[in-house]
């Protein structure tokens, strides 16, 4: 059963007085199924975050449509567009947008507050979560007094507490160093297995190669896409290495 | 190229933080022109008309150290939001080389260039404010008073040193913050949440105490003329601990809050008490800055609202009916029936000479002196007395016949030689037996609680006790004796008729001077047998009553305008650097999936949790300030505790919905600023 599908996505930006249009996305269509890993990867300026803005209701499409969980996001009224994040979608930033004003634990509920659970279920909630990803010990801490990569971590409960039918990561790595890295990139695929639908941006073809499917993009279309099919991290990692290796020639499209 | 690095450098930051800049230069300007306006009174000439303007003028300049004070502290805070987004700045300059001694520059010239715009709009505001004021002024005056208000030299001079020290601590301050930080802190420092102040309990317990000091000295103090520096000294400390006891508090309350997971983990008070966690100082800061800035306002708009409503009842105190005479004796033997008959038709006499038929008149003998108590027994002699004793224990005795008093309450007391009865005014003075020391002693029978008496006691700080006795001729004998100084004698009689009459205001003030001319003239003084004699009318003095009460109350009002003015401006500067501080945060709130409705409900449950500390405080401050404005306005003969409870609560009242106003408001543009931030991201 595929949980989104998105046909024919174009995205239109006008400069301010009108004159320069920038064409980000030009067509996009793929779906996702249901517990899938899929990584988006395209070079800067592709349309990656674009595409990412539009499957998260924050940015609007010029054409085309995006379907979650069969439901239309045009047709979810504005009025109801936060909320409707909130209930179906997870988000993870390559920045974490944790909030300064709040403890790990209480970033983490945020989302649960705002749909008005109370701290009881709250809590059985995050127990498991976080000491899955290893942050139990630092939940009482403000994001200013941990590391990167513990920030993400709760960034990262704090997109699974909601149990999403969706995560969109935006270069979740993008500011981590190396361990941190491998650790989240473990997490992402735990959490994966136990069955969360993960969609993910990235550059970095080590976060790309943990996925089970990668889509290229560039020039704003689906340029090219991997099944990972039965091949290890490692295989898969050298397939997207040479895949980019042939987009940057510019060899393949004619 | 060189000379003019820093100042643009420094011009620039300015120019690129306006949204920063702009309320503070605007707060402190409001703070300088606040000050101008207390000192320009001070040192002008519009109270030389005032009675009472030696006090006034020390007042305004005991005042005006107060908002010296107040607009230290206040801008201290309001420069900590100012430091703090600006360390991020300075992180990078000194992360790209620049030393701290050169970003200490950049703050000099920054400093330098808010104080004197700041300073500037303050004097030129203060100053256009004043010449503004002038045109009201004869307005309330009814008429004929007017005073030149114009700029004042010294008052200039001392706005410049006192904001100028300000200024030069602030400076101070932020170069010390930034001396002590490494450049990643600087960086990072905006990030940081506030760590509650090291030894909260200790600055909370020290506020309380300096509250409960201040409020024991308010209770306390008995005559606040005298001891106007103790009083200011009690204002000062009230400010002072109302800054600790809110900053603390406010830590406090927070913590509690969030530790209450049921009310914590709702949606609207979730965002709302992390926010106040997060800046829990500030918070407290601003809060009791609003709290002062309302106990100022109640405080000069309730005791000259009173004043002003209240003229008609210190007139009617002071001047009982339309036309009031008194005539002076020497002897005791004057008090004699037959004489003061013989004075009676004389009036009497005149009146009808000029048409004039008394209504609700009344006539009595009274004999008046001062007296001291001390070991419960009255002195009348001692001159040198100390100034406590003056305050505390030192009395107006009166002295009326039981005859006079029974016909003009139309009672029919009885007494027996040796017995009296005792009206006690502005005191609660009690005792069974008055003695006085080398003179007679009366057996107190009963205590009343009225006389219709004349003006003295009303014009008279001193608290004063009536002692009715069967007799003034035969009864004081003893005492006339003994109370006599350097030859004169201290036992003043005399015989007084107050009366009513039909005429126009216009014909009350022909027929005053008239019957003054005449009730002086040596030989009426002789046929009628008087030595001396005091006039007054009512319509005569109200015009000066009208005039002293109108320019109080305007100069009130215009106190509480100022003071309104500054509430304003900290709710909005609250408002506004709190909106952009947490713009960032709501767009990440906005991001996670947190609806605009959502965002206007948090702001509500912020606005109701801290909304009424201020109020509630600033009326606590008020019920202690009650009994000193009680004894101030006594000084003006108003004993209205009603009128004065009524124009207190009525000002609370005007407080809190101007205040609930500009809450609403100013929380509109704290809405606008949070809930637009989309922040664009590429």
């Amino acid at each position: 059963m595929s949980i989104l599908e998105v046909k024919g996505l174009q995205k239109v930006y006008a400069s301010r007085f009108g004159g320069n249009k920038v064409e980000a996305l030009k067509n996009v269509s793929f779906s996702v199924e249901a517990g899938e890993y899929v990584a988006i990867m395209g070079e800067s300026g592709s349309g990656k975050t674009t595409l990412l803005n539009i499957l998260a209701a924050l940015d609007k499409p010029t054409a085309g449509t995006v379907i979650l969980d069969g439901k239309n996001l045009k047709e979810v009224r504005e009025s109801a567009i936060a909320a409707f994040r909130r209930d179906n979608l997870g988000f993870v930033f390559q920045d974490f947008n944790l909030l300064d004003t709040f403890t790990l634990e209480d970033n983490i509920y945020l989302p649960l507050v705002l749909t008005g659970k109370s701290y009881q279920e709250m809590r059985e909630r995050l127990m498991p979560i976080a000491e899955k990803l290893g942050i139990s010990a630092l939940l009482k801490k403000y994001p200013y007094e941990v590391s990167g990569g513990q920030k993400q971590r709760a960034a990262v409960a704090r997109a699974m507490i909601t149990n999403p039918k969706l995560i969109l990561a935006d270069e979740p790595t993008g500011a981590l160093d190396s361990r941190s890295t491998d650790e989240l990139l473990q997490q992402f695929a735990e959490v994966n297995r136990m069955g969360q639908t993960i969609l993910m941006v990235t550059h970095s073809v080590k976060a790309a190669s943990v996925s089970s499917r990668v889509l290229f993009i560039k020039d704003g279309e689906v340029f090219h896409q991997i099944y990972r099919g039965s091949d290890t991290d490692e295989q898969l990692y050298q397939k997207i290495s040479d895949t980019l290796t042939l987009l940057a020639t510019g060899g393949m499209k004619q | 190229m060189k000379i003019g690095f820093y100042p643009r450098l420094a011009a620039d930051g300015i120019r690129k933080n306006k949204r920063m800049f702009t309320p503070f230069i605007l707060t402190c300007a409001g703070m300088v022109m606040m000050f101008y306006i207390i000192m320009y009174l001070a040192v002008s000439s519009v109270l030389d008309s005032l009675i009472g303007a030696e006090t006034l003028r020390q007042m305004f300049a005991l005042g005006s150290w107060v908002i010296a004070v107040f607009a230290a502290i206040f801008l201290f805070y309001t420069n900590s939001f100012l430091i703090r987004r600006r360390k991020k700045e300075f992180g990078l300059y000194n992360m790209l080389g620049m030393g701290k001694r050169n970003i200490a520059r950049i703050l000099f010239w920054e400093t330098l260039i808010t104080a004197v715009v700041s300073i500037s709009l303050g004097l030129v505001g203060g100053i256009a404010f004043s010449k503004f004021a002038e045109l009201g002024m004869v307005n309330t005056m009814h008429g004929e008073v007017t005073y030149d208000l114009s700029v004042s030299g010294v008052a200039v001079v001392r706005c410049l040193q006192v904001f100028g020290v300000i200024f030069f601590l602030l400076l101070l301050n932020s170069i010390r913050q930034v001396r002590f930080s490494s450049a990643i802190s600087l960086l990072r420092s905006e990030n940081a949440g506030e760590k509650p102040p090291k030894g909260n309990w200790l600055f909370g317990i020290l506020g309380i105490a300096l509250l409960a000091g201040a409020y024991y000295l308010a209770a306390t103090i008995e005559n606040p003329v005298a001891a106007l520096f103790v009083f200011f000294a009690a204002v000062v400390m009230v400010i002072v601990g109302t800054y600790l006891a809110m900053i603390s508090g406010s830590v406090l309350f927070c913590r509690m809050l969030q530790k209450k997971k049921s009310y914590y983990y709702k949606p609207n008070h979730f965002v709302s008490v992390s926010s106040m966690v997060y800046r829990m100082k500030r918070n407290g800061a601003g809060l009791a800055s609003i709290c002062i800035l309302a106990t100022m306002v109640l405080v000069i708009m309730a005791s000259t609202a009173c004043l002003y409503f209240g003229e008609r009842d210190v007139i009617e105190s002071r001047y009982p009916r339309d036309i009031n005479l008194e005539f002076r004796f020497d002897e005791l033997s004057d008090f004699a029936d037959e004489r003061t008959q013989i004075l009676k038709n004389g009036v009497m006499a005149e009146l009808e000479a000029r048409n004039v038929t008394p209504q609700n008149a009344y006539y009595y003998r009274s004999a008046n002196l001062y007296g001291v108590i001390r070991d419960d027994v009255v002195e009348v002699n001692s001159v040198f007395i100390s100034e406590a004793e003056a305050i505390n224990s030192s009395y107006l005795f009166y002295f009326v016949p039981l005859a006079d008093y029974n016909e003009v309450m139309g009672t029919h007391e009885t007494l027996d030689e040796g017995e009296a009865l005792l009206y006690s005014y502005r005191t609660d003075f009690n005792t069974d037996r008055i003695t006085f020391r080398g003179g007679e002693s009366f057996q107190i029978k009963k205590k009343i609680d009225a006389f219709t008496g004349s003006g003295d006691t009303a014009m008279d700080m001193l608290s004063s006790l009536m002692l009715v006795i069967p007799d003034l001729e035969t009864g004081l004998q003893q005492i006339d004796n003994i109370a006599v100084y350097e030859g004169s004698k201290l036992l003043q009689m005399k015989w007084i008729c107050n009366l009513d009459t039909e005429l126009t205001p216009e014909e009350q003030i022909t027929l005053y001077h008239d019957l003054t001319n005449t009730f002086l003239n040596d030989s009426v003084k002789e046929t009628l047998g008087y030595v001396g004699v005091y006039t007054s009318s009512q319509e005569f003095e109200q015009d000066d009553f009208y005039g002293l009460f109108g320019s109080l109350f305007y100069l009130g009002m215009i106190l509480s305008f100022v003071f309104l003015l500054a509430t304003v401006l900290i709710i909005y500067y609250k408002q506004i650097s709190e909106g952009y501080e947490d713009q960032a945060r709501f767009a990440i709130m906005q991001k996670v999936g947190m609806t605009k409705r959502e965002i206007r409900k948090s702001i509500n449950s912020q606005l109701l949790t801290v909304f009424f500390f201020p109020l509630i405080l600033a009326a606590i401050h008020m019920c202690f300030a009650f009994p000193i404005v009680r004894k101030l306005l006594l000084m003006f003969n108003l004993n209205n505790v009603i009128l004065f409870a009524a124009t207190t609560g009525i000002s609370l009242l005007i407080f809190a919905v101007f205040y609930t106003i500009v809450y609403r408001l100013t929380s509109n543009a704290y809405y606008k600023i949070v809930s637009d931030a989309r922040e664009e991201k590429g």
